[in-house]
């Protein structure tokens, strides 16, 4: 089945709510962003980069090289306290939004 | 995220952009390496994992270029990086980018050197208050022969003061040489005598001291106010200047104030000494003494038109007293005054530097258009490579103003040096020193760098990003034939050529018309004559002594070695449009001598043999004309003609000076060829010669001398000096230069606009054929492939030749076209530095077209002639 677009604006706030449980390396959140919608959403790296260097530009995020299970080198980020404040907003954003649209396409 | 941090952030990113890299690049592998390894554990082999996971990943350029460009200070980052990239290009293609340089420095330098002199003298403020309020008013002389603009009288002055409705108020300002003795050896100095209405008129003030007031003017007090330049000069800036007495003319003047350094005035920037003109009585209600300049303040809100219509009825209602009948006046904005003939001057050469930067921007396009052609196969990899259109107009509208930023420089360099020359396009009525590199011109020139960059650069950076990579890529960066990119390259050409063709022609126009002006007949011979000026103060009042000075001088000056004649006469030929008079020929009515003008010299009687004056008919003045016989003129062709047109002059009478009764008759017994007395731009006027001891009835405040030498002029001054001093010790020698000084000083604008526009046309000539030459090698090297193909099918080398240059040839005529009917509107806008020539318009167009074609030919024929020795073999391999 066709893979869906990944919702304008939608991918820093998945990338957030992901890193808020743990810190995760690039690969990695592209996994469990598959994994997570189901194999509905497959995050295009060349989208993915670009977002979490400006993110962590921005201070949400901090990246660190640390081993991965397998023994490897790889950069995990984590959530700031900015990170975990732009999170909540945004969720809270998303989630009026969502009801928003949900209330217009039932009433309609 | 406030400001701060922001820019902290893109400080510290711009400044670890290597490490930055190098962990983008180390993760984008991690990345791999962990796809390729889940891959496996779900039972890929390790090279299908690995494969499959680069693919997933995508091109890793491109993520790249987006991680960069996407962070903050990405875009900044990047233009500094096309800017390096940009001087590499430079560093590498030193052929190319030296030519496009160049091409730029002399568009860039040329209109910011014009741009200097044009600001200097037509745009920067002159120093007075309000400058564009002030204007001048002159008696409308239409009717007579002498000049169009006539000074007015005091006793106008004195009406237009007291009647008119649209000034604040006006000043007069008359003609008076001063000589400076007492302290040190004499000088004579420029003075004006002024109306003390002068300094609020212009609203400007002395920068020590003080102004004289209306009382000290209407008392004659002895009062002066000095230039910054002779109190520098003469008094060695010291600081109790003021109060201190002057000799002025033999008598005791207080120096009262000193004018700003800025400061000048008409008619020129060399006056030292502002005086009083305390008008006697009789002048102020004498409506014939025209020697004052008059300058005028428009009220708030008055506009020009509206002064001029004021003025003209005023003036018609002031002069109904005036014994010639009433006369209008005519009002000029004082800026158009001082600027003079400069003004067109400036605004064709402006133009024409204007012109000759868009040839050289015409050229740049093409060079670009040229190179991003070739460029093509960098352009298909750097997009394949995930570069975006915009990045790359991006790039190339960078790299285009490192080459005008480059460019800019280098004019700049070139400007520097030419303001030295164009400073001397100044008009002498205006201060000295204006064209300078000041921020107005560095503005005017980084203005001009960036018009010339989006000129120049937009088209090929929109044309070179505009290519499909996979053609490209295939076709091996043969080059994008297109035939629209031949079009625009084309026209360019036809463009650029049209606008050389016009510089060429208002080249040679006003070529022709200088050719003309330093050949007109000035009535005798000026090499080897020396001049200078004796003012006669001293002699003022006694006629007798007066005479006797004069041809004691002139004995000594011809006793020096080396001089073989000397004569008198009161004013230097072509160095002064005033002393006429009205006259009256005998039979004429009492009231017919309206509009009959002539100007009048006073002239020793071996001055006409020492200048070498041609005489048509009659005598000179002999031995035998002495004050005691009767009065006896010599007149010029103009004046002959005038009255005696078919037949002779000689015996006719006329009166002037005193008329009436008092007057005396004056026999005319000569007629000369013409002298333009008034200068050596000006027509020849009407001209009455008297000798000097038949003039004893009128005022003669100067003796010039003229010396015909044997010798270098110059090498006799000392000596002059001396003869004069033994005669009179206190005795002024003023303004002592070459006859050849004057007529050069007079021929100095046309002399210098036609060497410029003259540089500039052939800088455009240079440049176009330049343009020709570029755009057709390039065409050959771009169809070398096709030209073999031909060759291989039979196509003889001659028509090769012929196919390749005709085409520049066609374009070279198109442009001729086009370039001949802007000429024609061109040369029309230039009719005000013609000087009333009527240049010939058709050997002009001849040579400059016989030149261009000859050039263009050459221009042609370089590259045809290697399309035409292409070797078919070699050149279907030339991939």
């Amino acid at each position: 089945m066709e893979k869906l677009d990944i919702p304008q604006g939608t991918l820093d706030l998945m990338i957030l709510t992901i890193l808020s449980r743990e810190p995760v390396h690039g690969y990695g959140i592209s996994q469990r962003l598959a994994a997570l919608s189901r194999g509905e959403f497959q995050v295009n790296p060349g989208s993915l980069f670009p977002s979490l260097y400006r993110l962590e530009q921005d201070g949400k995020l901090k990246a660190e090289w640390q081993p991965t299970e397998n023994n490897r080198r790889a950069k995990y980020y984590r959530l700031t306290a900015a990170g975990k404040r732009q999170l909540e907003q945004h969720r809270e954003r998303w989630n009026r939004a969502t009801f928003a649209v949900t209330c217009v396409l039932e009433g309609a | 995220m406030t400001l701060l941090n922001r820019l902290k952030s893109v400080v510290l990113w711009i400044a670890r952009r290597d490490r930055a890299e190098q962990d983008l690049n180390d993760e984008l592998q991690a990345f791999v390496d962990m796809a390729a390894a889940d891959k496996v554990r779900v039972g890929a082999t390790p090279a299908e994992a690995h494969r499959l996971a680069v693919l997933e990943l995508g091109g890793v350029e491109q993520i790249k270029e987006q991680v960069r460009t996407g962070r903050h200070g990405g875009r900044l980052d990047a233009a500094a990086r096309d800017v390096l990239y940009g001087l590499r290009q430079v560093r590498r293609n030193p052929a190319f980018f030296g030519v496009a340089i160049a091409t730029l420095a002399l568009g860039i330098g040329g209109l910011t050197a014009m741009f200097s002199t044009f600001d200097a003298v037509l745009i920067r403020p002159l120093p007075y208050a309000e400058a564009d309020r002030l204007v001048m008013i002159w008696d409308a002389l239409a009717k007579t022969d002498i000049t169009s603009k006539g000074n007015s009288t005091p006793a106008e002055w004195i009406e237009w003061r007291r009647l008119n409705t649209v000034f604040t108020d006006l000043a007069a300002s008359q003609p008076g040489d001063a000589t400076l003795s007492g302290d040190g050896d004499p000088e004579q100095v420029p003075a004006r005598k002024v109306t003390w209405t002068f300094w609020s008129v212009l609203g400007t003030q002395p920068m020590l001291g003080r102004a004289f007031t209306e009382d000290e003017d209407l008392k004659s007090v002895r009062v002066v106010v000095i230039s910054y330049g002779l109190w520098q000069r003469r008094y060695g800036g010291a600081s109790d200047i003021v109060g201190r007495t002057i000799s002025l003319n033999d008598e005791a003047y207080e120096v009262i104030g000193v004018m700003p350094r800025n400061f000048y005035f008409m008619p020129s920037r060399e006056i030292d000494i502002w005086m009083p003109a305390s008008f006697p009585g009789w002048m102020r209600r004498n409506f014939t003494w025209h020697d004052a300049q008059i300058v005028a303040r428009l009220k708030p809100g008055v506009t020009l038109q509206h002064a001029r219509e004021a003025m003209t009825s005023l003036s018609l209602q002031v002069t109904a007293k005036d014994f010639r009948g009433p006369h209008s006046v005519i009002v000029t904005p004082l800026r158009e005054e001082i600027a003079g003939k400069t003004q067109n001057a400036l605004t064709l050469l402006l133009s024409a530097a204007a012109a000759l930067l868009l040839i050289a921007c015409a050229n740049l396009t093409n060079l670009l258009l040229s190179r991003g052609a070739a460029r093509g196969r960098e352009v298909a990899v750097r997009l394949a490579l995930g570069a975006g259109r915009a990045r790359l107009v991006r790039q190339f509208l960078i790299e285009s103003l490192v080459l005008a930023a480059l460019g800019t420089l280098a004019g700049l360099a070139l400007a520097v040096p030419a303001m030295r020359f164009l400073e001397r396009l100044v008009p002498e009525a205006m201060g000295a020193g204006r064209v300078t590199l000041d921020w107005r011109v560095l503005a005017f020139s980084t203005a001009l760098g960036l018009a010339a960059t989006v000129i120049f650069g937009l088209a090929p950076a929109l044309r070179g990003s505009r290519v499909a990579p996979q053609e490209r890529l295939r076709d091996g960066g043969r080059g994008t034939a297109g035939s629209r990119s031949h079009a625009v390259q084309h026209s360019l050409i036809v463009v650029e050529t049209a606008l050389a063709v016009v510089l060429l022609i208002c080249g040679g126009l006003l070529l022709q018309t200088f050719q003309h002006l330093r050949n007109t007949d000035l009535g005798f011979p000026r090499e080897r004559l020396l001049t200078f000026e004796t003012p006669l103060f001293r002699y003022n009042k006694d006629f007798d002594r007066r005479v006797a000075f004069i041809n004691a001088e002139v004995e000594k000056v011809r006793a020096i070695p080396g001089v073989m004649s000397a004569g008198s006469i009161n004013l230097i030929p072509f160095t002064n449009f005033a002393s006429a008079t009205f006259y009256l020929l005998e039979g004429q009515p009492k009231d017919g001598f309206a509009g009959q003008v002539a100007l009048i010299r006073n002239v020793s009687r071996d001055y006409f043999a020492t200048i070498g004056a041609q005489l048509r008919e009659g005598r000179l003045f002999t031995a035998a004309d002495r004050r005691s016989s009767p009065p006896v003129a010599i007149v010029n062709e103009t004046f002959a003609d005038r009255h005696f047109a078919g037949r002779s002059a000689l015996g006719q009478r006329f009166q002037f000076g005193e008329l009436g009764d008092k007057g005396y008759w004056y026999t005319i017994v000569g007629v000369l060829r013409p002298i333009p007395e008034s200068g050596v731009l000006a027509e020849a006027k009407p001209s009455v010669y008297r000798v000097r001891e038949q003039c004893e009835q009128i005022d003669d405040l100067n003796a010039g001398i003229v010396v015909r030498t044997a010798v270098e002029p110059a090498s006799i001054v000392p000596a002059v000096r001396e003869a004069i001093w033994s005669v009179d010790r206190n005795q002024p020698v003023a303004r002592i230069q070459t006859m050849q000084d004057i007529v050069d000083r007079q021929l100095s604008t046309p002399s210098q606009s036609t060497a410029l526009l003259g540089a500039f046309a052939f800088l455009a000539l240079l440049l176009a054929s330049l343009g020709i030459y570029g755009v057709l090698s390039y065409a050959v090297t771009q169809r070398t492939n096709e030209i073999g193909v031909r060759m291989a099918l039979g196509a003889t080398s001659g028509r090769i030749l012929v196919s390749v240059g005709r085409r520049g040839l066609e374009l070279t005529l198109c442009g001729l076209a086009i370039g001949l009917v802007l000429a024609v509107i061109a040369s029309r806008l230039m009719t005000a530095l013609l000087y009333g020539f009527r240049p010939d318009y058709i050997p002009t167009v001849a040579v400059v077209s016989v030149v261009l074609v000859g050039i263009a030919a050459v221009a042609c024929f370089v590259p045809a002639r290697r399309a035409s020795r292409v070797d078919p073999m070699r050149a279907l391999r030339h991939e």
